[in-house]
């Protein structure tokens, strides 16, 4: 085939990908939102369709690429605006990076998927939980394919929401809503980290285009701006990636995120959301190479969450805690190998983590089921392994035990020193405007 | 510290005696794997129910009734009559009914039926005024006039204040005064995660330091090391904890009680509400300090006085705290009395709301503005108060009375007329007896069989068949309880493999156990930092095979999984080790098998007990039942509860063996119960949840028995896949119009599916109990709602075998239906709200998310379609005969005088039935005597979701008699 038959082929799937989530959504959100929600087998049979052609377009994507050598093809949507030599284009970009991505992402949603038309059936919220799983699905196919900054904002944004709107999905338990809350502001406050990063980019290639950015295929581009600005933005993107990822010190809002119905803790807390961060970095991985400064940053920062995350994994009691708690220690650990300034072991870990997870906690509530039969087999109960604590003198266990159950102190630390002295800052700059506004208003009384 | 004065002495047994008396209002579910549906009101069991419900829902703040508007739903589409409501709202006001009010034109009766039977709008005054001028209810010249009188005569006169008192305890006070002060709030995330690494069965890797000398002790020796931050509130509680190591539990509660600074007066109310604000983990404390043996793995020193303790500590920082942002500063002795002056007073309605219920009910009872002009202050004052005396909770009550009666006309009428078509069989000798759990879900397998044909005759017993053992089978690594959960087992049974499968079953063993190790060290492997970066590599990509095939093709994952997982388990010839020859007796006490005179006394109190002691088939089938369903923490509580809550094919096989041993049959024939030679029985067990019926010892059944066994395997075949049919039609999920054999596939789908929420339905829908014969109910569609419990009144003239059969099928069926009813009334209150979020916690039980009190009760999943009405027990005895059996079992009285289960009589056949009224049996009048009379089962209930009315069914009478 010619290369323009190629690049049209491409450019149709890559559309496809984005197309069918979203039309999906309009189907099972307009009607929801006129008050007359379609009945459920069409509503699951509607968002699975959209995710079954998503994932043989990925696949016949995957085929079409590897027969062309991982060569990366750019499909230009369009430009949402251009002033003089800046312009903000709409750009996918399919590679070696985002295809084995979004295959395996659209797949684990039409997993997903098959598995909630089930575990929902005739609960309340059951059309609202699809609409957010397809809103999900579209999220996380944008920022997967994104070929700019700009697009990939849009669909962190995206994940963001949808995630924030699940975990406070039974928002009637006060619960739900302030793990959702505490959620959302952690996204909230790590996104600005993306939006900055796009600000930089744009200033500094006038576009928001990763291939003026960097060039080259993954993952051996080079990157194309000097080392500080690379070092700069790499900074900006690795503070977004610490929230979605759930790193310390914002990795509080795992385990509370655990409110939501299991399928969704499972695609996202197991599988997809915690690895958006991972993802972002392994894009921008030219950025990296090239500021290796940051890249130890990120071994640091993965290090210690995997350190914390074990530590403190070990002491919880219930089945979703203990799965958090390994998800967030793995990728720490897929952070570290980032830092490392590999690109294939970190992906592959990815896959393979977020499958395993997701099963795991798709399986939880058989977690009775399952040691029965473990210990059937074993002819006894599994004892409990022994590991390097035991080695430490018994009050320091005990001390690093409290440690551990106060999942240690974290969130106390980051209200601590952060939320509140925030707050205190802007009660003072609240006060000041009043007294000013007033001021001003003495003055201008006739 | 000053708690050694004998002040601190009476302190300590008066929190002591108010900890035993709240424990007794606590959850009494146990660990999850073991649960066995009980009455969740069971501490209320010496009131009435209906108070009992009211007074619960103060104490606990849930539902005592449905709401009124699903009631009023559920008359208008017929569920309940308007006699009904007449019927139970005389019933209630007896000769008050006839007061007259308004001057004589209407009567309390008349007064209180409009208001029953048109909703009205009780609103406070802001919302009264907006629906006034939004939806101007009263229109017209005469409306408005009316409007006017109702607002004139409210003005003559004032209602008195409503004076309520404050609550008791220091939280419920302060977020009375500041509602975004909750110290339960700052208290329970820390206390539920001490509670739960306390209980933890093996979920966490490292087990709480210092467990083993109770809570409190373990929480204080925590905060032993000093320095740990903390948060705001609890800034001194470290310190203080550590100080308090090593006290009494119970000094401890007294000391913080009195620094709460709550009054004397008000001190059981306050401990006794704390110790209820987390019910659900001080439930599981008190059942584990109880039942110490019941932890699933590990025994842990559990005693509420130590939870009570560590949670009184911090309620008393968290207080400190609170009082501190309420600007109290000092110690908390004064906060008390200071909250009570800012407690806000609670106002009855304004004069509009006044104004406009009184119109709303003058309009109802057709009383007119010149009416209401006439009445003097009194006649007003005393319809204003009779009319906001009848109150919603009320109104709830007469209408939840009201559906009752319904159910239970149409149950007794069904039961009158059915008498006409029933009739003792002719037969000699029936051709199989089938002996199943007395479980309402095994109600329709009996009647699919029974259509089969005339020869089929089935017997309803408790499902453990009166074997009371510990239970090891040839997989199991320890011995499981089978019997009530009252009864503590004696005797150990064994299963093992055959001699010539001994080499076989060692290969499984050893292969099984390497699986073993390689899954849990997968599992435990993926959560540790070094080999679960190289397991996660590694194995996640092999785990999408599982998790595909599980999640798309559950069935057929299932089958595969038996096959190759369960290593031909199948294929292992074995026995079971009934017989004991030494009274040597296990580390656990228990005994190795039975003798053959327990043996006989075992199978002469099964048979005697369910009638059956003459005509014996050439073959009886004694089938035990379970459940085995995937992803499901509830799965114990569909298993079978009178094996307390495990699986009764054991007690099933253990006792046909028993009574197939000549030994056994000569010892009963000596005292007088023969059992014919040519008589074999045969165990089984039914999953009610994937329908699989299988039978055990099939190659020791005699050559002259096969023929009948094989008709027997053929008549199961066919009655699981007619049963499976009419499981379905329950199913919102699976077509109306599903056959029997895709009905089948469709059941064991669910079993085998990980996304399943509803594997089955459990008892949802049970409201009949009914003890006797067999053959007055047989060819009677009960719709899967009646527990069907056989006995023979001609062979018990003096109520033995009732007394001792009531005793154990009263409050079991009781138990299962109330908790069946209080979960379905109040599914977050009483019952443990939907599945979808819940999380295993410690192996012991779920929460709500991630840090949640333990919800007990049952999953809303469970009990969506169950109707809450009481339990109808119907005993086919004479009154007195019941009346003194249940005499002899306090209990059973109890349940039955406080009308926790509802009870008739049904004498011989033509002899009617009669009602027990709460004092005396009357004799029931019946409605109608019509009944629906069908072929076939299917023929009634195929094309229908909902509940359906009993029905004859003809297949399984024809040829039975006459």
């Amino acid at each position: 085939m010619n290369p323009v038959a190629i690049h049209d082929l491409v450019a149709l799937l890559v559309v496809a990908q984005l197309a069918a989530p979203a039309v999906a959504l309009a189907a099972i959100g307009i009607p929801s939102v006129l008050g007359r929600p379609l009945r459920e087998q069409t509503t699951t049979r509607l968002v699975g369709a959209s995710f079954a052609v998503a994932f043989v377009a990925s696949l016949v994507m995957f085929a079409v690429l590897v027969g062309r050598g991982f060569k990366p093809e750019i499909v230009h949507l369009g430009t949402w605006f251009a002033v003089g030599h800046h312009a903000a284009t709409i750009d996918l970009v399919a590679d070696g990076l985002s295809v084995p991505y979004v295959c395996f992402s659209t797949g684990l949603c039409l997993l997903v998927n098959a598995f909630a038309r089930k575990y929902l059936h005739r609960e309340p919220g059951f059309t609202r939980f699809f609409v957010l799983l397809v809103l999900f699905g579209l999220g996380m196919n944008l920022m997967v394919l994104a070929g700019s900054i700009d697009v990939l904002f849009a669909g962190w944004e995206f994940i963001g929401i949808s995630s924030m709107l699940l975990i406070g999905f039974f928002h009637e338990r006060a619960n739900a809503v302030q793990a959702a809350v505490r959620a959302f502001i952690t996204y909230r406050i790590c996104d600005a980290g993306i939006l900055a990063a796009g600000v930089v980019i744009h200033a500094a290639v006038g576009s928001g285009d990763f291939d003026k950015l960097f060039h080259g295929a993954w993952p051996h581009a080079v990157c194309l701006v000097s080392p500080s600005t690379a070092a700069f933005i790499a900074l900006l993107l690795v503070f977004a990636a610490l929230g979605k990822s759930a790193q310390v010190p914002f990795s509080g809002w795992l385990p509370r995120a655990m409110e939501g119905p299991t399928p969704s803790s499972a695609i996202f807390y197991g599988a997809l959301s915690i690895h958006a961060g991972a993802y972002v970095l392994l894009r921008c991985e030219p950025l990296l190479d090239a500021a290796p400064a940051v890249g130890w940053v990120l071994v640091l920062i993965g290090g210690g969450t995997a350190l914390h995350a074990n530590i403190v994994g070990r002491v919880q009691t219930d089945l979703k805690s203990m799965l958090a708690y390994g998800s967030m220690m793995q990728a720490g650990l897929i952070f570290v190998e980032i830092g490392l300034g590999w690109r294939v072991i970190p992906l592959i870990h990815v896959v393979s983590h977020a499958i395993l997870r997701s099963l795991q906690i798709l399986r939880s509530p058989s977690a009775l089921h399952d040691r029965h039969a473990l210990a059937a087999a074993l002819g006894g109960q599994p004892g409990a392994g022994r590991s390097a604590v035991s080695l430490l003198p018994h009050p320091w266990q005990v001390a690093l035990y409290r440690v551990a159950l106060e999942r240690g102190y974290e969130e106390m630390a980051v209200m601590r020193l952060v939320v509140e002295p925030f707050r205190w800052l802007i009660t003072r700059i609240d006060a000041a405007e009043r007294a000013w506004i007033d001021w001003l208003g003495e003055r201008h009384r006739p | 510290m000053v708690l050694r004065s004998p002040e601190a002495h009476g302190a300590r047994d008066e929190i002591a005696a108010v900890i035993a008396a709240t424990a007794a209002l606590l959850p009494t579910q146990g660990p999850i794997d073991v649960f066995v549906a009980q009455n969740i009101l069971q501490g209320f069991e010496d009131r009435p129910f209906d108070r009992a419900l009211i007074e619960a829902s103060h104490i606990f703040d849930t539902e005592p009734f449905l709401p009124e508007s699903t009631y009023r739903e559920e008359m208008a589409r017929g569920r309940i009559h308007r006699s009904d409501l007449q019927a139970v709202l005389d019933a209630d006001l007896g000769s008050d009914g006839s007061l007259p009010l308004a001057g004589g034109r209407v009567t309390l009766r008349e007064v209180f039926l409009a208001l029953l039977e048109h909703p009205v709008h009780q609103e406070d005054d802001v919302a009264v005024r907006w629906t006034l001028t939004e939806r101007e209810p009263f229109r017209g010249d005469d409306g408005q006039d009316l409007w006017r009188a109702c607002l004139e005569a409210v003005s003559l006169f004032r209602t008195s204040v409503i004076h309520t008192l404050p609550p008791a305890r220091p939280r419920d006070l302060i977020i009375a005064v500041d509602p975004t002060l909750d110290t339960d709030a700052l208290v329970h995330p820390l206390l539920i995660r001490f509670c739960a690494a306390f209980l933890d069965q093996g979920v966490a890797a490292w087990p709480m330091p210092g467990r083993d000398h109770g809570l409190f002790e373990a929480v204080a020796g925590l905060h032993a090391w000093p320095g740990t931050p903390t948060e705001p509130w609890s800034g001194r509680l470290p310190a203080e904890l550590a100080q308090l190591r090593g006290q009494d539990p119970l000094a401890v509660i007294a000391g913080a009680v009195d620094r709460l600074g709550v009054p004397p007066a008000a001190r059981d109310e306050a401990v006794s509400r704390t110790l209820l604000a987390l019910r659900g983990w001080a439930g599981m404390i008190h059942q584990l300090e109880l039942r110490p043996d019941r932890a699933p793995v590990c025994r842990v020193p559990a005693r509420l006085s130590d939870f009570l303790a560590v949670r009184m500590v911090m309620d008393r920082a968290a207080t400190q705290w609170a009082a501190t942002q309420l600007g109290h500063a000092g110690d908390l002795a004064g906060l008390w009395t200071e909250l009570r002056d800012r407690y806000p007073p609670r106002r009855g309605p304004g004069s509009v709301a006044r104004a406009f219920l009184l119109c709303q009910v003058a309009r109802l009872v057709g009383l007119t503005a010149a009416h209401i002009r006439a009445l003097d202050e009194n006649e007003l004052v005393q319809l204003e108060r009779a009319v906001h005396g009848f109150d919603a909770v009320t109104r709830r009550r007469l209408f939840h009375l009201a559906y009752e009666r319904r159910q239970r006309i149409i149950t007794l009428d069904a039961l009158a007329a059915h008498d006409a078509a029933s009739c003792r069989p002719v037969a000699d000798r029936p051709g199989v007896q089938a002996v199943f759990c007395m479980d309402d879900r095994c109600e329709s397998f009996r009647r699919h069989l029974e259509e089969q044909g005339p020869t089929v005759e089935t017997i309803g017993a408790a499902g453990f068949f009166f074997v009371p053992m510990y239970y090891r089978g040839i997989d199991d690594w320890h011995a499981t309880p089978l019997c009530p959960i009252v009864v503590q087992p004696q005797h150990t049974v064994s299963e093992v493999p055959e001699a010539t499968a001994v080499g076989r079953q060692h290969v499984r063993r050893t292969l099984r156990r390497a699986i073993g190790h390689m899954v849990g060290g997968l599992a435990a492997g993926s959560r540790t930092m070094i080999a679960g970066r190289l397991l996660t590599a590694i194995g996640g990509a092999i785990a999408a095979i599982p998790l595909v095939a599980r999640v798309v093709f559950p069935r057929l994952t299932e089958r595969l999984a038996q096959a190759t997982v369960g290593l031909g388990r199948h294929r292992v010839a074995t026995r079971l080790i009934l017989e004991r020859h030494d009274d040597h007796r296990h580390a656990d006490g228990t005994l190795h098998g039975f003798t053959i005179e327990e043996m006989a006394e075992m199978i002469r109190r099964l048979l005697e007990d369910a009638g059956l002691t003459s005509r014996f088939a050439r073959l009886v089938v004694l089938l035990g039942h379970g459940s085995v369903s995937l992803n499901n923490p509830h799965e114990s509580a569909y298993d079978c509860g009178a094996c307390g809550g495990g699986k009764g094919g054991a007690n099933a096989r253990a006792c046909a063996l028993m009574a197939n041993d000549p030994r056994v049959r000569r010892l009963l024939a000596g005292s007088g119960l023969v059992i014919p030679d040519d008589t074999v029985f045969l165990g089984g067990m039914h999953d009610t949840c994937s329908n699989a019926v299988v039978l055990y010892d099939l190659d020791r059944v005699p050559e002259s028995h096969r023929e009948e066994t094989s008709r027997f395997t053929d008549a199961a075949e066919q009655a699981r896949a007619a049963d499976a049919q009419e499981r379905c039609r329950r199913f919102d999920s699976v077509p109306l119009d599903v056959t029997p054999v895709e009905a089948l596939r469709r059941v064991e789908g669910r079993a085998a599916d990980l996304a399943q929420v509803r594997p089955e339905l459990g008892h949802a829908t049970n409201a009949i109990c009914i003890v006797g014969r067999r053959w007055r109910t047989r060819g009677l569609f009960l719709d899967r709602r009646a527990f069907l419990v056989s006995y023979d009144p001609d062979h018990d003239p003096d109520g033995a075998i009732l007394t001792r059969s009531l005793a154990a099928v009263a409050p079991v069926s009781a138990g299962i239906n109330l908790a069946y009813t209080l979960s379905r009334i109040d599914p977050i209150g009483y019952g443990c709200g939907t599945k979808l979020p819940h999380n295993i916690t410690g192996l012991i039980g779920v929460m709500d998310g991630h840090a949640s009190d333990l919800r007990t009760g049952l999953p809303w999943q469970t009990v969506e379609i169950h109707e809450p009405v009481r339990m109808l027990l119907v005993v086919e005895a004479a009154p007195e005969l019941i009346l003194s059996a249940a005499a002899r079992m306090p209990a059973v009285e109890q349940l039955i005088k406080n009308r926790w289960v509802h009870l008739a009589s049904w004498v011989a056949p033509g002899g009617g039935l009669l009602w027990f009224d709460g004092e005396r049996f009357v004799a029931y009048q019946p409605e109608s005597s019509r009944i629906a009379v069908v072929d076939r089962s299917v023929d009634w209930f195929a094309g229908h979701r909902g509940h359906l009315p009993p029905a004859r069914t003809m297949a399984a009478l024809t040829g039975v008699s006459r």
